[in-house]
């Protein structure tokens, strides 16, 4: 666990670690994710930059990016969804209003259903059905 | 309360931009909500970016944007570079800054001339184009290209400055520097442009933080963020300069900050082209493999800040590519911006925060429920609103 | 209809149509009105409604949102009317042939006359493919 104050408050709610200079990659739960959040955008003040969905063997993670301007450091909560057919997991567009463009273009990609969202509508293919359905998918010979 | 339907608006006026489609809904003459639908552009660079290899990525990274068109490469190296934590040649490192703010001025340039041509001065438009072009020949001498310049590589560079070209491009600098200090003075004297944008489309500091706004629209909202300044990479560890930040968050803060920070890529500009005459060295570190693992790279492009995240494992090619343009983040500021302003200055409150489509004007057709349905155009309505206010100061 | 060419010859009025592009064409296009290239001395200016267009500029790639926009564009446009294709997008898809978003044929959208490859084409490119299309209603 690295030396840092948010790690030491988090305690285990931090899962695995990956500690790089100026990077930090962790894992986190789906019950403990808006305590996290609000955390690192309440108390430490940091600034939600993107994030990222990726289909990846053990299932879909999203990979939050929130940059600490004071020190350039970046804090990057990770989820993992097990269910590939139906990826479900907590939205943190109430704790941060800046998320709602970029969790409904991950719905849109991925098709994973964030909970609490307030407008769940496609983003960049709304009003295009001529586009296939979630096209960062891997595609499966079946 | 009276609903607004929309047209589609294609890029119908001559300042092309990408077909942009907003609902905005008026009361009387004041907008209460704003509601945007994007997707016209959309071209699907993270699913291509999959397919091809690392320095294919670059190339491709640079089609995104033309006018931000070497933040996104930047962004894109510094990502691969950050999975190896790869060290790049001091050479190397004051030509990347030294393109990166060039990109910086003609981009500002750019925006001045569309911000004049929507409020009604076409003479700043021409101006503003016109002194643009020097620094397209500038970039032509130094990439070979006016724009999409592919001198971006991992590990440095692809091509080299020829020395004896310094001085015309000092001289270039020395022009776009006393130019830009003649539009300070406008901005300062001029009475009309005053009461144009003061006050106009007020980002307040709360909803810049909230919203997550990066880039010129959040620093003159009192956000002092900034990548250069936070995450210093390349050569801007080396290098003396200032970001300006202000306080207002009105239309006018946006565009003194964009005039400064004008002034200040000149200078940087300098620091770097006196340097290269004198540090030697390879432009280029060979790195011939990349190890698996996860990489975040960003810069500060003219409108904020372009993110990058690359997953590699192993090959050569990214198996995820993720990017962020900064006005991703900026667009959904309108929401807070364009609260309670006249119809006739939402134009001049969309175009403030940059966005690297342009917005469109000639909208809609307003629908108001007790007479018949009229067609709005923005363009139209601002001019208007100027030529008011010149009148009042008998100009 | 040659005497009709050789009137539109004289002082075209060209509309454009950016669907999906980089922008940067766009830009390249703007250029030309600006006093380096001041296109608008030889009578061609950007008009802003289709009806009144003589020749269309598309540039980008057509994505599938675009794709009816354009169509009905088209459609509205008095002819004969001329379209040009500038930069590399609208001529090969450039480097986004295999995204899932581009149109399938761009030929059953719009009908393309004159291509000017580059990506972007500078502007004295696009001022040569002008005198093409003009030596072209001349003949």
């Amino acid at each position: 666990m690295p030396k840092n104050e948010f790690f030491e408050t988090m305690g285990d709610k931090v899962g695995h670690t990956i500690e790089k200079k100026l990077r930090y990659y962790f894992e986190v739960k789906n019950e403990d994710l808006h305590e996290v959040i609000n955390y690192i955008f309440n108390n430490m003040g940091c600034r939600l930059s993107t994030a990222t969905a990726t289909e990846i063997y053990r299932g879909i993670e999203v990979l939050y990016h929130f940059s600490h301007d004071k020190t350039g450091t970046y804090y990057c909560p990770r989820i993992i969804m097990k269910d590939k057919e139906k990826p479900q997991m907590n939205s943190i567009t109430p704790i941060v209003r800046g998320a709602e463009w970029i969790e409904r273009e991950m719905a849109e990609m991925f098709g994973i259903d964030f909970i609490g969202h307030p407008r769940k509508e496609p983003l960049l293919t709304r009003n295009n059905p001529t586009v296939e359905k979630l096209p960062l998918r891997l595609r499966r010979v079946s | 309360m009276s609903m607004v339907n929309n047209v589609p608006i294609g890029p119908y006026h001559p300042l092309l931009e990408e077909a942009e489609y907003f609902n905005i809904v008026v009361d009387g003459e004041t907008v209460v909500d704003i509601d945007m639908d994007i997707g016209w552009m959309h071209r699907g660079h993270e699913f291509i970016s999959e397919q091809k290899s690392f320095t294919q990525s670059i190339y491709l990274v640079e089609r995104i944007c033309g006018i931000c068109s070497t933040s996104h490469p930047l962004a894109c190296v510094h990502a691969i570079e950050d999975i190896d934590n790869v060290e790049i040649p001091e050479r190397a490192a004051y030509i990347r800054s030294l393109v990166g703010e060039l990109e910086r001025i003609h981009s500002h340039l750019l925006w001045f001339g569309l911000a004049g041509h929507f409020i009604g001065y076409d003479t700043v438009w021409m101006w503003a184009w016109k002194y643009r072009e020097p620094i397209l020949q500038m970039f032509e001498i130094i990439s070979g290209n006016r724009n999409h310049y592919g001198m971006m590589r991992v590990g440095g560079v692809a091509r080299d400055i020829d020395l004896a070209r310094i001085p015309e491009m000092m001289e270039t600098l020395d022009m776009v520097d006393e130019k830009m200090n003649m539009i300070a003075k406008v901005a300062n004297d001029d009475p009309v442009l005053k009461s144009r944008l003061k006050g106009v489309g007020v980002l307040t500091h709360k909803d810049a933080v909230d919203l997550c706004a990066n880039g010129p629209t959040a620093r003159a909202s009192g956000v002092n963020t900034d990548v250069r300044q936070d995450e210093p990479n390349d050569a801007y560890g080396w290098l003396d300069f200032n970001v300006p930040v202000l306080h207002n968050g009105d239309v006018y803060d946006k565009f003194v900050v964009r005039v400064l920070e004008v002034i200040e890529s000149t200078k940087i500009c300098r620091q770097c082209l006196e340097k290269l005459k004198t540090v030697k060295g390879p432009i280029l570190n060979n790195v011939k493999h990349i190890s698996p693992g996860e990489g975040i790279g960003r810069y500060e492009a003219p409108r904020g800040e372009v993110f990058h995240f690359i997953k590699s494992d192993g090959t050569n090619r990214p198996i995820r590519h993720k990017v962020r343009a900064p006005s991703f983040a900026n667009i959904p500021t309108y929401v807070a911006s364009c609260k309670g302003i006249p119809l006739a200055d939402a134009l001049i409150t969309l175009a403030s925060v940059d966005p690297c489509y342009c917005c469109t004007e000639r909208s809609l057709k307003v629908v108001d429920k007790n007479r018949d349905p009229y067609k709005i155009d923005l363009l139209k309505l601002s001019r208007e609103k100027t030529q008011d206010i010149r009148s009042e100061y008998h100009v | 209809m040659g005497w009709y060419n050789k009137r539109l010859a004289k002082s075209i009025w060209v509309f454009h149509i950016s669907a999906s592009p980089c922008n940067n064409c766009d830009i390249e296009i703007l250029d030309l009105l600006t006093p380096r290239y001041d296109i608008e001395r030889f009578g061609i200016k950007l008009v802003g409604s289709v009806r009144h267009a003589d020749v269309l500029l598309v540039s980008g790639i057509i994505n599938q949102k675009v794709g009816p926009i354009v169509k009905k564009v088209y459609d509205q446009a008095p002819k004969p009317c001329f379209v040009v294709g500038v930069g590399s997008c609208p001529a090969s898809g450039c480097c986004f042939k295999d995204s899932y978003n581009k149109s399938k044929n761009i030929k059953d959208i719009i009908p393309i006359d004159l291509y000017i490859p580059g990506c972007p084409p500078k502007p004295e490119n696009m001022i040569e493919g002008v005198v093409k299309l003009v030596e072209v209603l001349n003949a």
